[in-house]
């Protein structure tokens, strides 16, 4: 009995911490992001609001909190208020089937926990289903608004996400194919034991899964080159135009840990997770695992003040005509290697 | 119909191995580990103009500390928007130069357009153009300066040479804010024009 409830604490714990962990996540992101971009184009970013301008975002947040929350007047009231919602609560989900580590022992008490909060043994389906389910969040968002902007930005995102979720499954295909198994936490250990078990050096496949897997992922997020949804130059700003204040925040916080969750997932599936690639461990498992993390996010951010967007149709044949043939031949060739 | 150029098999390999967007990705983090550009004005830095700078108005004394202008008044003849008000007065105390001083001598900068005539019409080298740029003010009558804040010495002596950035002060007092520039600390922020 008492076993049960230690459990179910321990669980409900790491919901609380990871949830906390995430919602506070976009306030260094934006910082970040801004700060990259200043040193890209040579600017210095933030720079007023405390040391380096760090406390920008808490700045940002009382803004956002404190602005008016508009509906515009010919909006479907209910959809418009849940579609932040339906966009934001996806992204949290995800991460309930992602494992940060094997597991840690806490200090004093002796006791061994995972570093994940449910061991799935369908946790990359339930990740992909799960975060093909937030671009209902932007659909109905572009949809409800009642403005043709948010309205073509919905319809494009829609349309992106049939294109590039296939794309971005097929490329999962080959890991599990390898891992014979679609448990994420099996997938890390199938590539333990340094650089050369990583899927991406899975050669000659591995680069072009992560290829594959990297731009579908791009398109996924809505990030540059593929943020057609929000694209500011022909949509003023795609589904989220006529949102302010915090509903509008929701929809960057869904943008960000979105970003986070496909980074975190390309380091599971290609990068070996928590594994040490120098096999000396003077570093936890964990700090591999973030600085992982955190080199993809800034590949993205990186990415962004580099690439200029592409064209809707070029999306389209891109998606279509080369990453769906090319993931499909992938798995052909995998299927034969591993014969 | 538009014609549609032919591929070569190396336009291909290009494509493939993303030779261009790797080239761009190694230009931009070239540039996020390089220095910035920006002057962090007001806080930290502030650029000091060259000498042909025209700025804010001021009139010279002789190094005795005698006004300089003799209250001719050839700058409000060659102001082309009449912003110039001078006053004459006798005065043989040795305030001036001369005999004859400015009772009044006021500018208003709001209709000032800053074509440096006053500075060549002036027969005393006493008006100048000088270095200052922050004219910005609260009211039309602020904009209006008299003859005692324009005798004041000005913050960048007319000697030095100009043309760079130098470090500087953000000050809140009860008049208003300045930003005070020490001009004996320059930084260097032209280094890209090396590159």
């Amino acid at each position: 009995m008492t076993e049960a409830v230690i459990e179910v604490a321990i669980i409900f714990i790491k919901v609380v911490v990871l949830g906390f962990i995430l919602f506070s996540l976009p306030l260094p992101l934006t910082w970040i992001e801004r700060k990259i971009a200043g040193h890209i184009q040579v600017r210095l970013g933030p720079f007023r609001v405390g040391p380096h301008g760090i406390l920008q975002p808490f700045a940002d947040m009382v803004k956002m909190l404190f602005k008016e929350d508009v509906i515009p007047e010919q909006a479907d009231r209910f959809l418009f208020r849940i579609a932040p919602i339906i966009s934001m609560v996806p992204v949290f989900m995800v991460f309930v089937a992602i494992p940060f580590g094997e597991s840690w022992t806490i200090p004093f008490i002796n006791k061994e926990v995972t570093l994940y909060v449910a061991d799935m043994n369908v946790g990359l389906l339930y990740i992909l289903a799960i975060s093909g389910v937030a671009v209902y969040g932007i659909i109905l968002g572009g949809w409800a608004s009642n403005s043709k902007y948010a309205l073509l930005g919905g319809l494009r995102s829609s349309a992106q996400m049939i294109s590039y979720e296939v794309a971005l499954t097929f490329a999962c295909i080959g890991v599990v194919m390898l891992a014979s198994s679609l448990n994420l936490i099996d997938i890390v250990k199938t590539q333990t034991g340094g650089l050369t078990n990583w899927n991406v050096f899975y050669l000659p496949v591995g680069p072009l899964w992560f290829i594959i897997f990297f731009i579908a992922g791009l398109a996924e997020i809505n990030r540059i080159p593929f943020d057609l949804p929000e694209d500011e130059g022909t949509l003023a700003a795609g589904f989220h135009v006529e949102y302010s204040g915090i509903r509008f925040a929701y929809f960057m916080l869904a943008e960000y840990i979105a970003m986070v969750s496909m980074s975190v997932l390309a380091v599971v599936l290609f990068f070996g997770g928590w594994d040490d690639p120098t096999g000396l461990g003077f570093l936890p498992p964990i700090v591999w695992f973030l600085l992982k993390v955190g080199f993809f996010i800034y590949l993205f951010m990186w990415i962004r003040f580099t690439l200029p967007r592409y064209r809707y149709d070029q999306l389209m044949s891109i998606g279509w005509k080369i990453l769906i043939p090319l993931s499909l031949l992938n798995i052909l060739v995998t299927g034969w290697m591993i014969i | 119909m538009k014609e549609k150029k032919k591929e070569g098999v190396l336009d291909i390999l290009k494509k493939v191995l993303f030779v261009d967007i790797l080239k761009g990705l190694s230009v931009t983090v070239k540039y996020n580990v390089s220095r910035s550009v920006t002057i962090r004005y007001p806080d930290e830095e502030k650029w000091i103009p060259y000498q042909r700078f025209r700025g804010a108005h001021t009139l010279n004394k002789t190094e005795d500390g005698k006004e300089l202008c003799v209250a001719c008044e050839l700058c409000v003849k060659a102001c082309p928007t009449k912003c110039i008000t001078v006053v004459p007065e006798e005065d043989d105390t040795g305030r001036g130069i001369a005999d004859r001083v400015p009772k009044v001598w006021k500018v208003d900068l709001v209709r000032c357009l800053f074509c440096g005539y006053c500075e060549d019409a002036c027969p005393t080298t006493a008006v100048r153009l000088g270095r200052e740029y922050e004219l910005a003010c609260f009211s039309r009558d602020d904009a209006v300066r008299e003859k005692e804040r324009l005798l004041k010495p000005q913050e960048v002596p007319e000697g030095f040479e100009g043309g760079v950035v130098v470090s500087a002060k953000f000050e809140r007092t009860k008049e208003g804010i300045r930003v005070k520039p020490d001009i004996w600390k320059p930084k260097d922020k032209n280094w890209w024009k090396k590159v």
